[in-house]
């Protein structure tokens, strides 16, 4: 349960998209930085340009970020788990478990028994504990 | 060891200090992370709703991809079941479509005199023709698997229906942009993500007919009707005479092995009515109920009152017929969350019924003598559970 809550909660945008916008943001504080040398330089009217064309690239940057669309990291499925069912035979009191199968139902008569000549019946049926963590 | 420590100590220093150098404002990239700054704080001040709102709908739109994917696993097992199971001539496709697409409609309460007949009458309607729709489409289907069918194709209906919600608040949203209706949504996303999972771990349950979580009342009753005769009393109810120490036990529960909740109500109404040689002197019901987060799955709570959940219908009968004959009502509840109630029983609800069967004989020995009559309702969904 806390896998698949993680797995609802993580969301990221695809790699393409990751890819653009790194390139881009680098691109972006290139024309920056060059928009700062320029002001210095001999040629400043040029400034104007390189410093609009970066922070252009970071609202892009911004906005690529908002519109692409969100992935799931793994397609989600429905849950299956491990279902085992409890035999017993009222003669004996032999106790067997094993995996459920369609059909079995609690207080169905069964399979014979193997220890007696009493027919085993169902008594539980539940999920296979799971293992616990150390 | 301690001249290491002191170059480390400097190199660290001197590299903090050349970054600071480099944000220094006459500094170029200064400049730059300054000019950044500044606009990101402009930007904010101006669209930090409408952020906040573009962040909200990814989430809901991740999901909903989800929720789409479970909905769509949900129809398409129910499609493969009935046409495992039910063999039919014709593609059941569309007639599963239409029975997940089916509604209710609630009565007017403008004039709550007499709802609960109104709602109980509605009910009996929508379960019978259900039902009888489950057997057209499934027609080599059992009595126990048409029941089952009944309860998967449920199951992908609740699905559609949580789908079919998240999407309309999501699209709304995106094309009102309002953070008010995104909001709605939102707020409740936690919550909805846990029901729909609860729900679709139902599908594996339903198709196969394993108990599910909300069967430990039913369980409990199975197990106190274990080798005596029983017989049908209401609609999908069954009753068992049990005695114990000195008393008799008359026990209820939904008639299984197939999924169905029974009418309890109507089965406490008839045996209270009825046999009234028999002088009824305690009522006590046996129920899956919600936990709270930090209590433990399977816990067991004594309490009064009809333990009973549903829309009210059942309760409200056996709440009158216990009035009228004034009898002593006790409640045991079985703790569970709620992703535990229609998925396959865990271990821990399983162990929990044998605490509510000692309960039950506990609450008899101590506030019955003997000769009494007393009435044990097993309530729940007894799917995979006969008597």
């Amino acid at each position: 349960m806390t896998e698949q809550n993680k797995q609802l909660q993580s969301m990221s945008t695809s790699w393409v998209t990751l890819a653009a916008i790194m390139v881009l943001g680098g691109i972006s504080i290139y024309m920056l930085w060059m928009g700062f040398q320029s002001y210095g330089s001999e040629n400043p009217e040029y400034a104007m340009y390189y410093i609009f064309s970066g922070t252009a690239g970071f609202a892009v940057i911004g906005y690529m970020f908002f519109r692409t669309k969100a992935m799931t990291t793994t397609k989600p499925d429905v849950p299956k788990v491990d279902v085992v069912t409890i035999l017993e035979c009222p003669s004996c009191n032999l106790k067997r478990v094993r995996n459920f199968k369609r059909g079995d139902y609690i207080n169905k008569d069964d399979e014979p028994c193997t220890r007696c000549e009493g027919n085993m019946v169902i008594t539980g049926i539940h999920r296979r504990a799971e293992p616990k963590k150390s | 060891m301690k001249v290491y420590k002191t170059v480390a100590s400097f190199t660290v220093i001197d590299m903090f200090l050349d970054i600071g150098q480099l944000l220094q404002n006459n500094s170029d990239i200064g400049m730059i992370i300054q000019t950044l700054f500044s606009l990101s704080f402009i930007i904010y001040l101006f669209y930090a709703q409408r952020i906040q709102a573009m962040t909200m709908l990814r989430q809901i739109e991740g999901t909903l991809r989800k929720v789409k994917n479970i909905r769509d696993e949900g129809r398409k097992v129910s499609i493969e079941t009935v046409k495992e199971i039910g063999k039919p001539v014709n593609d059941p496709t569309p007639d599963v479509d239409r029975l997940i697409e089916s509604f209710i409609i609630g009565p007017v309460s403008l004039d709550p005199a007499g709802i609960v007949g109104k709602l109980d009458q509605l009910l009996n309607v929508r379960d019978d023709t259900f039902l009888e729709d489950v057997r057209i489409i499934a027609p080599q289907a059992t009595e126990v698997e048409a029941h089952n069918i009944e309860n998967l194709i449920e199951a992908a209906s609740a699905l559609n229906s949580y789908y079919k919600a998240i999407r309309h608040f999501y699209l709304l949203g995106k094309k009102t942009m309002n953070i008010y209706v995104i909001m709605q949504i939102h707020m409740i996303l936690p919550m909805i993500i846990k029901e729909i999972e609860a729900t679709s771990s139902a599908i594996q349950a339903f198709r196969n007919g394993m108990p599910i979580g909300d069967g430990v009342g039913a369980l409990v009753a199975a197990k106190l009707m274990r080798g005596h005769e029983w017989r049908d009393t209401a609609k999908e109810m069954v009753m068992a005479e049990v005695p114990y120490e000195g008393r008799t036990l008359i026990v209820v529960k939904a008639k299984g092995p197939g999924g169905s909740v029974g009418k309890p109500g109507d089965a406490i109404e008839k045996i209270l009515n009825e046999d009234t040689e028999k002088k009824v002197k305690a009522v006590i019901m046996i129920d899956a109920a919600g936990k709270l987060e930090g209590e433990p799955t399977g816990g067991i709570a004594e309490g009064i009152g009809a333990a009973i959940g549903g829309v009210g219908v059942e309760k409200y009968k056996i709440e009158e017929s216990v009035k009228r004959h004034e009898i002593p009502m006790y409640a045991i509840a079985i703790k569970q969350d709620i992703s535990h109630v229609i998925a396959p029983m865990v271990e821990e609800l399983h162990k929990a019924t044998d605490k509510a069967l000692e309960s039950v004989k506990r609450i008899v020995m101590n506030r019955t003598k003997e000769g009494d009559w007393i009435l044990v309702a097993g309530i729940g969904n007894t799917m995979g559970i006969a008597q």
